[in-house]
């Protein structure tokens, strides 16, 4: 005598819905069902009343690096049901498949091996039952085929007849690694089925429930068996995840997915209640209220018609409709032949927005609760959502409530959403970047999704809490960090997450790594985040004020390295012209602190020097003219020295670039540094002056035309012209001697340059 | 005996719908000559008993299903969608197979009248005997209500607004009344309106709401890939050249795909790897124009050339259909020209010299 057994589709209402009678008719005492066996702890959990599937088991490492899988279930999963009818009868059910444990490296190992096949079109065995059926895709065939079977006799005799078929087919084309994958589990779960008929079960009162696939094997009468004790493995955890209909229609996990979860919950409902006679006229029903709520109205003519045309088109194969059916009825009846009309609806009531439950403290990680539990004190709860709703946060103290904890209430969610990011769990995402410096404001986009649990599981490694997992993650960041701007960098992030302690290790690790740094830029970053936060500090309600002799330390060294760093190519000038700017402005914000006269005095040094790089010179005259430590006599004689006929027109030039790259408004506002440039143009020669042209040129294409027409003017008042003469005869067309020279100039033959 | 030009579906495939009808599968709706699985097989092809069936509509065989099906739930139905996508086509031989009969034409124009959708009279029998049955003019769509049978409504959206909307009543009551006989006539089962109408031509009048409602609309796409584009052109042009007698070879497989390759790229607006994008002329390029083009310069290669079809011939007719609208189209033509055809290699070269030197700019 053999158990039961019944092949099932993984997501099939019908086989749900004959799986109960057939139970009932058998009364097993004791429920198989193929999913990991270190997972039949869940069952008890999975079969309470408060869980609301879609929900998935899930089994994750316990070690680095974190890999996961996940078995989905939904309402209308056999599985699910063979669980909550064994609950209901007071019997035992046991979970029989490879423990996951050993799955987990077999999954890795499968889809390595997949990798390496050559390219080409694989074959696929439902594309290929789809087309021997007639069938327009496999869901069609599936649907057809199977969920329209209304009698227990013929779905299993069909499941039957399909399980043998599909494994015949499966097999000529399965790889050596899949058919080897697909024994060893099949081995063990006959060893499993066998030890509970030597635990007392009788064999007629013992069912078995696995995807049809299985049947066949598990069936046969004789079938050698694999010693698992040999196969690689890796320490596993498990845990139960809320899951969502937008997870299930992707495909996932569990064998097939399902491409559209909500229809077929509709189709579950209905067969409960003895109507899945009722299913279009249901379906087409719902897509026409999400018309109308959109605005498109549509009449109930249209949907008697719809469903009128989906019986036909249905009975051209002698069925019921299927959802393809009903789709097309739809597009012709409701979208009046377009599709797009009608896809926002088909995606709602085909996919739905449905997200599963389960009890507060059930068989959670550490870090799941801990995450449950601050989403409470935060008042976040209600965000808990898969839409993105949008949140705003005024990190200010809160001055019209009471507690303290109210009072900062939306600091503290800062922090939280912070750390999740150091996680990389996609709760929270930052939207609004315009006022990142200045802010006492943020805005976030919180969007709850499944994979966000996965994310939060995967994370229960490092630690328990997701403080302490943030913690973790900062510091093996920072045990990472090679250059004071990573540490800096750390730094600031521990700030954004609250963490003080954190802050104070990063800080030292700055402190330490800028002994040996002797990298102007890195250092430059470094100071540029920590003055970020010293500068805002106080709006996190954070002790930063330890921060500064930091900065002064780190701020003196920059200095030091100012002038070693400007001798550089051109390209790197770029860079480091950014860390002088970053300087500049730790040296303008923080002058009470940093030693801003060494400062000014390298910049003047290095302004006078012509064997650096002379875009970094022209920076720094531009920099200091803005602080007014350059008078117009000096600038007279450097604008000659720099520009003079002796040196080389590129170098010259390059000055010249690199001071139109500081603060324009600066220069505008300088009418001797124009007077200067005039009087060196005048002295050049014709031959001379084309060459300039071209770096003149190139140094005014970051003017924007406004800036440009203030140049002229300013030029226009030198030559005694007034401001209207001058924009009215730029305004004007050009004359043709004009365009000529133009056009001459255009000509010149830059070769040499 | 004088030749017709052009025999009507039924009569063209007389033979295959004898067969069909001898071996008819599954249960024939009321009125009807054919179950909805042979209706199917008559357009799409496939076996009835020993018989061959051509497939006569190519491409998308849900949408034939569709069709059907619509007009089993006696609802009428409208095909939509850009010139040579077999509108007419597909609308001819759905009555053809389900009626045997698809001559009740009205043939919509900006000059049709109401008279012309429901019925009109014999005016010197009206003044003479008065009102009666006898002088009474009876329109397609009268006559199908009578018979049972499917009325065919070609290009509606050509007529006038007024004209489209006679038909409203007729469809949700089935019936038409004639107050001056102080009678109505009432449809038979099996009456039903295939109506085709033209989304992107000029000239047409968009369609009320409450006509759009009382067809189940179908919009028939350009043909999705262009090998389904290449087997229409060809079988298309087979038919028509044996049908004109044309008195030369029938185009090769390289000729029908640089055109086709040339409409698609030109339709779409990019090339076929995506790559470039291009200006689209400011006609419509459909596939029917591809093969009046194939078929006019089949003509022109038998009466004043050798009888093969060379790159000139073929040049002339692109130069035709593409270039409507006098100097844009120029442009984009010689754009086409130079930008894409003469970068595809030595195989195009003949036929890029053939165009520019004909678009002459």
């Amino acid at each position: 005598m053999k158990p039961h057994l019944f092949g099932v589709r993984h997501l099939s209402p019908a086989a749900s819905y004959h799986l109960e009678s057939w139970l009932t008719e058998i009364q097993p005492t004791i429920v198989l069902i193929e999913g990991p066996s270190d997972m039949t702890g869940l069952i008890s959990d999975i079969t309470k009343l408060q869980t609301k599937p879609p929900i998935a088991m899930m089994a994750y490492t316990t070690e680095l690096p974190v890999d996961s899988i996940v078995y989905p279930l939904a309402e209308y999963s056999p599985e699910y049901r063979a669980m909550v009818w064994a609950a209901h009868h007071q019997v035992q059910a046991k979970l029989i498949d490879l423990p996951s444990n050993i799955s987990i490296c077999m999954d890795r190992r499968r889809s390595s091996v997949i990798e390496e096949e050559p390219e080409g079109e694989p074959f696929n065995v439902y594309a290929e039952i789809a087309r021997l059926s007639g069938e327009y895709d496999y869901e069609t065939y599936w649907e057809r085929s199977f969920e329209q079977l209304t009698t227990l006799s013929d779905f299993k005799a069909a499941m039957e007849a399909f399980a043998y078929q599909l494994r015949d087919m499966e097999e000529q084309n399965d790889s050596p690694a899949e058919s080897s994958y697909h024994h060893i589990r099949e081995a063990y779960m006959r060893a499993q089925i066998e030890r509970v008929i030597e635990e007392g079960h009788r064999p007629e009162k013992v069912v078995v429930i696995t995807g049809a696939y299985h049947v066949p094997a598990l069936m046969a009468d004789t079938f050698p068996s694999v010693d698992i004790s040999n196969l690689p493995k890796r320490e596993t955890s498990t845990t139960l995840m809320p899951y969502s209909n937008f997870k299930l229609s992707s495909q996932s996990g569990y064998g097939a997915g399902n491409h559209a979860p909500a229809y077929f919950h509709m189709m579950w409902n209905l067969m409960q209640k003895g109507q899945y006679d009722r299913l279009p006229a249901s379906y087409l029903s719902k897509i026409v209220r999400v018309l109308r709520q959109n605005g498109t109205y549509r009449s109930t003519a249209e949907v008697m018609e719809g469903t009128r045309l989906a019986i036909a088109l249905a009975s051209f194969r002698g069925s019921q409709p299927t959802l393809k059916d009903l789709r097309d009825a739809a597009t012709v009846c409701l979208g009046h032949g377009d599709f797009s009309v009608i896809v926002d609806a088909t995606t709602r009531v085909e996919i739905g927005a449905g997200i599963g439950e389960l009890p507060d403290g059930v068989s959670q990680t550490p870090i799941q609760g801990d995450f449950i539990r601050r989403l409470k004190a935060l008042k976040l709860t209600k965000y808990r959502t898969n839409s993105i709703t949008e949140l705003g946060l005024d990190l200010r103290e809160n001055r019209r409530v009471k507690s303290q904890e109210a009072a900062f209430l939306d600091l503290n969610r800062s922090f939280f959403f912070h750390q999740l990011q150091v996680l990389d769990i996609q709760f929270a995402v930052k939207s609004s970047y315009q006022q990142e410096d200045a802010s006492w404001a943020e805005h976030w986009n919180l969007r709850y999704h499944p994979e966000v649990e996965i994310q939060l599981v995967e994370s229960t490694l490092l630690g328990e809490t997701i403080e302490l997992a943030a913690a973790y993650q900062l510091r093996e960041r920072l045990n990472a960090c090679q250059t004071v701007g990573e540490a800096a960098r750390i730094v600031y992030l521990s700030y954004l997450c609250g963490m003080l302690e954190m802050m104070e290790a990063a800080s030292e690790t700055v402190a330490m790594l800028s002994v040996d740094s002797a990298d102007f830029v890195e250092n430059a970053h470094a100071i540029s985040e920590l003055t970020r936060i010293i500068h805002f500090g106080d709006v996190r309600k954070l002790e930063t004020k330890s921060l500064i002799p930091l900065v002064e330390r780190l701020f003196l060294r920059g200095t030091l390295l100012l002038l070693d760093a400007a001798s550089c190519n051109d390209e790197r000038a770029k860079v480091v012209m950014t860390a002088i700017r970053e300087m500049n402005e730790t040296a303008l914000e923080l002058y009470e602190h940093v030693d801003e006269a060494l400062w000014y005095k390298m910049l003047t040094e290095l302004y006078l020097r012509d064997d650096r790089n002379p875009l970094l010179s022209g920076y720094c005259c531009g920099i200091l003219l803005e602080k007014n430590i350059i008078d117009s006599k000096s600038l007279e004689e450097e604008v000659a020295r720099r520009l003079s006929p002796g040196i080389p027109a590129d170098l010259g030039a390059g000055w010249f670039e690199g001071l139109c790259m500081s603060n324009k408004y600066a220069l505008l506002s300088r009418a001797y540094l124009w007077e200067n440039m005039d009087t060196y143009l005048t002295t050049l020669s014709e031959e001379e002056f084309r060459r300039s042209v071209v770096f003149l040129r190139r140094s005014f294409s970051s003017f924007s035309s406004g800036d440009r027409s203030k140049v002229a003017e300013i030029l226009g008042s030198l030559w005694g012209l007034d401001e209207l003469t001058v924009s009215e005869y730029l305004n004007d067309e050009l004359s043709e001697t004009e365009e000529n020279i133009l056009d001459e100039l255009n000509d010149f033959d830059f070769g040499e340059f | 005996m004088a030749e017709v030009l052009r025999l009507p579906a039924e009569k063209l495939y007389e033979e295959e719908l004898n067969e069909l009808k001898k071996h008819n599968k599954g249960n024939v709706p009321v009125g009807w000559q054919l179950s909805p699985r042979s209706v199917l097989t008559f357009i799409a092809g496939g076996k009835a008993g020993n018989l061959d069936i051509k497939p006569k509509y190519i491409g998308n065989q849900r949408l034939i299903e569709m069709a059907i099906a619509s007009l089993m739930t006696d609802r009428a139905l409208l095909l939509i969608g850009e010139p040579g996508t077999a509108k007419s086509l597909l609308s001819e031989l759905l009555s053809a197979a389900i009626h045997g009969d698809s001559g009740k034409i009205i043939q919509g124009t900006a000059g049709t009248t109401e008279d012309q959708v429901r019925y009109s009279w014999n005016y010197a029998m009206l003044l003479a005997n008065g009102p009666t049955r006898e002088a009474l003019v009876k329109s397609p769509v009268y006559r199908a209500m009578e018979t049972g049978t499917i009325a065919r409504f070609e290009e509606i959206s050509r007529c006038s607004s007024e004209v489209q909307d006679a038909l409203i009543s007729i469809l949700s009551e089935k019936s038409i009344s004639i107050p001056e006989l102080d009678s109505d006539v009432s449809a038979l089962r099996g009456f039903s309106v295939i109506g085709t109408a033209n989304t992107r031509d000029r000239g047409v009048n968009e369609m009320s709401a409450a006509l759009k409602r009382r067809f189940n609309i179908l919009v028939l796409p350009t043909p999705s890939d262009i090998e389904t584009e290449m087997n229409i052109v060809t079988k298309r042009v087979a038919e028509l050249s044996a049908q004109h007698q044309l008195q030369a070879e029938l185009p090769s497989d390289d000729i029908v795909e640089k055109v086709v390759t040339i409409f698609r790229e030109l339709r779409a607006g990019m090339t076929l790897d995506r790559k470039e994008k291009l200006k689209s002329p400011s006609g419509v390029i459909s596939t029917a124009e591809a093969i009046s083009l194939l078929t006019n310069s089949m003509a022109l290669s038998g009466s004043f050339g050798s009888g093969v079809m060379t790159e000139q011939d073929v040049a002339v007719g692109l130069q035709g259909t593409i270039v409507k609208d006098g100097d844009k189209d120029q442009l984009v033509w010689k754009e086409y020209l130079e930008n894409v055809m003469k970068k595809k290699g030595s195989e195009w070269r003949k036929l890029y010299q053939a165009c520019s030197e004909l678009n002459g700019r």
